[in-house]
């Protein structure tokens, strides 16, 4: 569990802070989902890193300026709409939704990105994307 | 030889439905599941064929051709109801006074594609209020003009679903070969063929269990949506020499049930319906347990271009149905993810459901009133006119540019010919990107030098062999007005504005008339 939501305020868009972040930590981050306006940026980061390396991230990017939020509950399922139909599947470019044995979906929350494809997706609107 | 066997075995059937029934009656009928039977009909056939009652097939999935007619009783003064609407979605009442059709396809007039035919048909089965509202123009004997009420499905005198078309056999996979997203009746294609989808659920599919459709026919008692239900005829577009026979339902929709059926809205195209149909098949000789044992391997299916907005879409690869429930197919030496648009799970509950039904003497099997055609073929529309295609409107000389070309060349071209983007080709003329007025503006104050280092690489394009109802579409959707053209290479033939498209229409009008 290594990843991270950054809302980037407006005060410092403009500024390289992942790039000096890796710098100054020397702890890779990989960008899996990043939209960056010119007023406001949202950027999902999973940190390399133990706990101790995730943890001096996190500080160096607040310090920045950054607001920070480990991504644990993404992707929901509600079991009470869902038909197990599995249209959400191919849509994952993370993998986080597959079936079970038994042809049930099983989505893991923690593999997901919140890039939102199988919530529209879906034709039972049963997938939502939890809120910060 | 084969003409013998097969000869001997239609004219002795070792059982009849009769003594099935008497069996079920008596609680010792055998029934297994589809999938449960390939093994035992391999381990010994003639056992398999003798012990073996009924196997049980399912299938959950999107059946857009289906809806319920609904009578609602008559009000006081009565209406003759011209129109009607269920929760703002409209059901066709031209048939008598207060009787209606609600189609699982029917939009909403508030909800738009979120909410339609299917959702107001889930609303009814779970005992939900729906909202009714009704006009007409008076007479005599139906003197009122306007109604608004609420009802559940227990206020109706009958809530029937008929659907004219159910339980293809089989069902073709959707691919997407362009370079933008699609959303489809067949779910969200993402581009470059990314993703694969498919629908049907393969060798528990009812119809690939009896494909000659010799005990499946008129009359055939199944299982609709948690009720029980009959086969009334064969489905529309039903084609069984080519293997996609369809069957057209009907059942009680008050003995529905809200775990076997569900509205469905799907992104970008519409509202329609999750439908749960199981079919008993009674196996009466070695030859029918033979057909129920097919296997996921032995069921093929096309996969089919959607990136070609066209009826008749290209073939881009078969595959088998185990290929596809296994998640990746390959498609061009690339593996592709699959996503299955029918519920295996709800198809074996359903299974399972009827299996039950039958060993506890709920379901008993019908002898069928007459067997299906199999003749059928489904027939394309016949058309008066055809619509162009872009090769046939498309402007065909076309001022190019190459990625290595300086910006100022490139701005002079543009100044002078008075047009406002231009198409960048390499040096097979190859479509590699597109550069606007704007993007030079963005080059001047960047102080870029080369085309390649400002053009747009993903292009959205259309090619010579679309109808130029597909482009107008594509303008719509990206609020442009003119793409390039190319062909199957990709290489740069033409361009198509919505100019073009507007001056074909008009010449069209005047052709037509000059012909009358």
């Amino acid at each position: 569990m290594n990843k991270y939501m950054l809302k980037i305020p407006s005060e410092v868009v403009d500024s390289p802070i992942i790039a000096t972040t890796v710098l100054e930590t020397e702890v890779m981050v990989n960008i899996l989902r990043a939209k960056v306006d010119y007023d406001e940026g949202t950027i999902v980061i999973s940190i390399l890193g133990d706990a101790e390396e995730q943890r001096r991230v996190v500080e160096a990017l607040r310090g920045k300026g950054v607001e920070v939020s480990k991504l644990e509950k993404n992707i929901t399922n509600d079991l009470k709409k869902c038909v197990n139909c599995g249209a959400c599947i191919a849509l994952c470019p993370t993998d986080a939704i597959s079936f079970n044995a038994d042809h049930s979906i099983r989505v893991e929350s923690e593999k997901c990105i919140r890039c939102g494809a199988c919530v529209v997706a879906c034709p039972l609107r049963s997938l939502s994307i939890q809120v910060i | 030889m084969i003409f013998i066997y097969e000869y001997s075995i239609t004219k002795t059937f070792m059982k009849t439905i009769k003594q099935i029934n008497e069996k079920i009656r008596k609680g010792e009928a055998v029934v297994v599941r589809a999938d449960e039977m390939p093994e035992i009909y391999e381990e010994n056939p003639r056992k398999a064929a003798k012990e073996v009652d009924v196997v049980t097939t399912g299938t959950f999935g999107v059946m857009c051709s289906s809806g319920a007619f609904l009578n609602f009783g008559h009000s006081d003064p009565p209406i003759k109801m011209q129109k009607v609407w269920l929760n703002e979605v409209e059901a066709y009442t031209g048939i008598a006074a207060v009787d209606a059709y609600i189609g699982a396809t029917e939009l909403s007039m508030d909800k738009g594609l979120e909410y339609g035919g299917g959702h107001v048909i889930e609303d009814l089965v779970s005992r939900k209020e729906v909202d009714l509202r009704a006009t007409s123009y008076g007479s005599d004997c139906y003197p009122r003009k306007k109604i608004e009420t609420t009802l559940t499905i227990d206020d109706l005198s009958q809530a029937v679903m008929v659907n004219p078309r159910n339980c293809y056999q089989r069902y073709k996979a959707a691919i997407n070969s362009t370079n933008t997203i699609l959303h489809t009746y067949m779910g969200t294609l993402l581009p470059d063929k990314r993703n694969v989808n498919f629908a049907g659920t393969g060798e528990i599919s009812p119809l690939a269990n009896d494909p000659n459709l010799e005990v499946v026919g008129v009359g055939t008692r199944i299982f609709l949506c948690g009720a029980q239900g009959i086969i009334l005829g064969e489905g529309t577009q039903s084609s069984p020499p080519t293997g996609y026979a369809t069957i057209r339902t009907q059942g009680n929709l008050k003995e529905m049930s809200k775990e076997f059926l569900a509205g469905a809205s799907i992104l970008g195209y519409g509202a329609s319906l999750f439908i749960g149909i199981g079919i008993p098949i009674p196996i009466l000789d070695e030859r029918i347990a033979r057909n129920t044992a097919v296997r996921n391997e032995d069921i093929r299916v096309d996969v089919l271009d959607f990136g070609v907005p066209k009826r008749d879409r290209p073939v881009v690869g078969q595959v088998s149905y185990a290929e596809l429930f296994s998640g990746r197919i390959e498609i061009d030496g690339k593996k592709v993810k699959t996503s299955p648009l029918s519920s295996l799970k709800k198809s074996l509950e359903i299974m399972d459901t009827l299996k039950g039904w039958i060993q506890g003497k709920e379901f008993f099997l019908s002898e069928t009133i007459q067997p299906l055609p199999k003749d059928s073929i489904s027939k394309p529309m016949k058309q008066r006119k055809m619509v162009p295609f872009v090769g046939e409107i498309m402007t065909k000389r076309v001022i190019t540019a190459h990625p290595e070309d300086s910006i100022d060349s490139v701005a002079e071209t543009l100044v002078r010919k008075e047009i406002d983007q231009i198409p960048i080709v390499d040096a097979e003329r190859k479509l590699v990107g597109i550069v606007t007025s704007w993007d030079i503006t963005k080059a001047v104050a960047l102080k870029k030098k080369k085309l390649g280092d400002i053009m747009t690489r993903n292009v959205i394009n259309s090619r010579q062999d679309e109808y130029i109802d597909a482009v107008s579409r594509r303008f719509e959707k990206y609020k442009i007005h003119s793409t390039p053209v190319v062909n199957d290479k990709k290489e740069l033939v033409g361009i198509i504005t919505m100019a073009d498209i507007l001056h074909s229409g008009v010449t069209n009008k005047l052709r037509s008339k000059t012909k009358k």
